[in-house]
């Protein structure tokens, strides 16, 4: 949580010193599902019937529909608004998010790895962990915080499905610099 | 609905990737990506919240980003197909109002441990702002042997 008391040099080093640590392994609370799935495609007008259409999907080499390749963040975050908020906060269980001066969180990359596929009933369980914090000035913060953050997921057998690696971006509004805080 | 499946021999290097698509962002497309993607971040549903962090307008999430690539390369490679690695990055705003279009381009195919891998180059774009979201791929797809 940001912090205005501490200059960003101040709060860098205290992030930094966060660099490493990892959250306690997270299984989510629902089992993969259909209808979560069924939204996830439609917002991008995806018919795909591997993720979509059990009678079809079980005839494949996977048995059944899979979750489709990045949809595990949105299936697993169990998302509400303040559960959001947790997140971008640093307070929630699921995310190490180190202090920044800036309240205001934007996502500017993404690696993905992916080993084993994912089937409505898994049950899937995260671990996250700070691998780096750094100050790199953007055009309306000069004090801007990056953060990498790295997302292990596995399944109910214990098998790593995939990995993702995100590049974040924590920034002051264009007010608060001005202001000095 | 059955659909092609993509073989390893069909792939030409400097091929485009023929199930290009494009999505309108409008206000229904915007909710549909909050409910896609249970994101309930308000940059990406709420214009006031939006202009008080300094960019113009509401502008869609990663989720959604790549749910459309992922759609591109899926609707591609076939039920056979594996997406192995993917990076993405995000360097401009997609905005309510833009159009999206996604597209991609093979840059490379091989064979590594027995793996019969493409690798691609795959983006995001608008009229606005042209590539916003450049990404690189790497599938895995059966080979007729």
């Amino acid at each position: 949580m940001a912090d205005e008391k501490k200059t960003p040099e101040e709060m860098l080093e205290e992030a930094r010193n966060m660099i490493g640590m990892e959250t306690k392994p997270v299984t989510s609370k629902y089992s993969v599902e259909y209808e979560p799935i069924r939204r996830y495609c439609l917002m991008v007008d995806d018919d795909n019937p591997l993720f979509l259409d059990p009678d079809y999907a079980k005839h494949t080499k996977y048995g059944g529909v899979v979750l489709p390749p990045f949809a595990p963040f949105g299936i697993m975050s169990g998302g509400s608004p303040a559960m959001m908020a947790s997140v971008r906060e640093g307070t929630g269980e699921e995310m190490i998010m180190p202090p920044a001066p800036g309240k205001f969180l934007i996502n500017l990359a993404q690696e993905w790895e992916w080993f084993k596929p994912i089937l409505v009933g898994d049950r899937l369980t995260t671990k996250v962990r700070l691998a780096d914090v750094y100050i790199k000035p953007i055009r309306i913060d000069p004090k801007a915080f990056w953060a990498v953050i790295e997302m292990h997921i596995s399944n109910q057998r214990g098998e790593t499905v995939c990995m993702v690696r995100n590049i974040l971006l924590r920034h002051r509004s264009p007010e608060e610099v001005a202001a000095g805080n | 609905m059955e659909r092609k499946q993509l073989y390893w021999e069909d792939v030409e290097v400097g091929q485009e990737i023929p199930t290009s698509y494009s999505l309108k962002l409008d206000a229904t497309r915007i909710v549909l990506q909050v409910s896609g993607t249970q994101d309930y971040y308000q940059v990406h549903h709420d214009r006031d919240f939006a202009q008080a962090q300094g960019v113009p307008d509401i502008f869609v999430n990663t989720g959604f980003l790549t749910a459309t690539l992922g759609r591109l390369l899926t609707d591609w490679m076939g039920p056979e197909g594996w997406l192995r690695k993917f990076r993405l990055e995000m360097r401009k705003m997609n905005l309510l109002g833009d159009t999206l279009t996604m597209k991609g381009e093979v840059t490379d195919k091989y064979v590594q441990n027995g793996d019969h891998r493409v690798e691609a180059d795959v983006w995001c774009e608008t009229d606005r702002e042209g590539v916003t979201t450049p990404c690189k791929a790497t599938l895995i797809l059966p080979s007729r042997g």
